[in-house]
């Protein structure tokens, strides 16, 4: 059984820079999504074909939520691409990552076997970077939508002891925020990719078909959480403060 | 390649981190560019079409209804209309038929007269025909009947007997 690594292995090294197999994985789920997203901007019509009706209606659908929990179509299409693109960023590096055979691949690397591909979201820094970007955004559209100083008394208010250890709470939220974003996606995917391996080490045929099924699932309700969380969070900070 | 202490342990490295933060904002900005912008446009164009196609259908629909309001109104003054034209027609007709039974009665009349004045002149002729011929019809009777010679019987007995004939027809 291959050992199994908390962190993503590294694969090679271009001048300095290092590159793991999780980030390969990454690279290789942007590059798709572009080619995908070239290929359909070619294709856009007025008259849509199969796969452009397929998108229009994911994005229609995916519009609709945002509205009804944002309350404003102006503010749903202003945010929609950061929540679209983790949604579907995510969504693709999940499944991408638990895709028969990727795991399969592997490279020898200091006499050992490195897997080539590693679901991007079993490494902490995907998650991380996600949820910093995700915390660092909604705070920035925040103070875009209320105003800088209005959205900076939230977390620094010395109006009086009372405010100031409400803002010392938000500061606090704002970084466990990120620590339960980050954890959150990690620890699901991680645990997926663990029990797919001993359940392929233990019984490889026709068992972990229900397993691969699962995790397929928990792969799309992990980003599409991830998705609704950063979009909660944009709805709260860019909301007027009424009091 | 990690970094110290418990991140370091959890294989948190800044470089691979900033990398994947990196990556991410050149597919939003890619993203957006090449398929939620166009689509988006697309979509909104067509939500607008429809919109105005609705909007079009409605002022269709109220336009149909006026244009059937108006078609309603013509029907009814064209059947007024027809009304008034036929009671017009039908007073002429009277006229006229009253102006045609009179001169066709006046003609009549005139027919009537003609028709007269030549009976009277036909009679007249018929009955100088007549005297002419009478004389000489009385005398072959008076021959035939009495069986006498012809120069024996009295011209002034004829002649009283044409008179006679004459006053009695």
């Amino acid at each position: 059984m291959e050992e199994i690594s908390l962190k993503a292995e590294e694969l090679f090294n271009v001048g300095g820079f290092i590159v793991t197999n999780s980030l390969l994985l990454t690279f290789i789920v942007s590059l798709a999504l572009i080619i995908i997203s070239l290929l359909l901007y070619k294709k856009i019509s007025m008259v849509p074909g199969k796969f452009q009706s397929g998108v229009e209606m994911g994005i229609e659908w995916f519009l609709d939520l945002m509205h009804s929990t944002l309350g404003s179509l102006e503010k749903a299409e202003r945010y929609f691409p950061l929540v679209a693109t983790i949604f579907i960023f995510i969504l693709f590096s999940n499944l991408l990552g638990i895709f028969p055979g990727v795991g399969s691949f592997t490279i020898d690397r200091h006499s050992n076997h490195v897997p080539l591909f590693r679901s991007p979201a079993a490494d902490l820094n995907f998650t991380m970077a996600f949820a910093v970007i995700s915390v660092i955004v909604t705070n920035v559209l925040g103070a875009m939508a209320v105003g800088v100083f209005p959205h900076i008394k939230k977390f620094l208010n010395f109006r009086n002891p009372i405010t100031f250890f409400i803002g010392i709470l938000e500061i606090v939220s704002e970084v466990a925020k990120i620590i339960s974003l980050s954890f959150r996606l990690f620890g699901n995917v991680f645990a997926g990719e663990v029990l797919l391996t001993i359940i392929f080490f233990l019984a490889p045929y026709f068992i972990p078909l229900p397993f691969l099924i699962l995790e397929l699932f928990v792969g799309l309700i992990q980003a599409f959480l991830f998705a609704m969380l950063t979009l909660v969070s944009i709805s709260l900070h860019t909301a007027a403060h009424e009091h | 390649m990690e970094e110290a202490g418990l991140l370091g342990q959890l294989g948190i490295n800044w470089k691979l981190f900033l990398s994947q933060a990196f990556n991410f904002f050149i597919l939003l900005l890619i993203l957006r560019a090449f398929v939620y912008k166009p689509l988006l446009a697309v979509i909104k164009k067509r939500n607008e079409k429809i919109e105005e196609g609705l909007e079009k259908a409605k002022v269709a629909d109220i336009r149909l209804k006026e244009i059937d309001g108006i078609a309603k109104d013509k029907i009814k003054q064209a059947e007024l209309q027809s009304i008034d034209i036929i009671k017009d027609t039908e007073e002429k007709a009277k006229n006229l038929e009253q102006s045609l039974t009179t001169k066709a009665e006046m003609h009549q009349k005139e027919l009537m007269a003609q028709i007269e004045k030549e009976h009277q002149r036909q009679q007249e002729e018929s009955r100088k025909l007549v005297v002419k011929n009478a004389a000489e019809l009385i005398r072959k009777f008076i021959v035939k009947t009495v069986e006498l010679k012809p120069e024996t019987i009295d011209q002034a007995l004829i002649e009283k007997a044409v008179a006679q004939y004459e006053t009695e027809s």
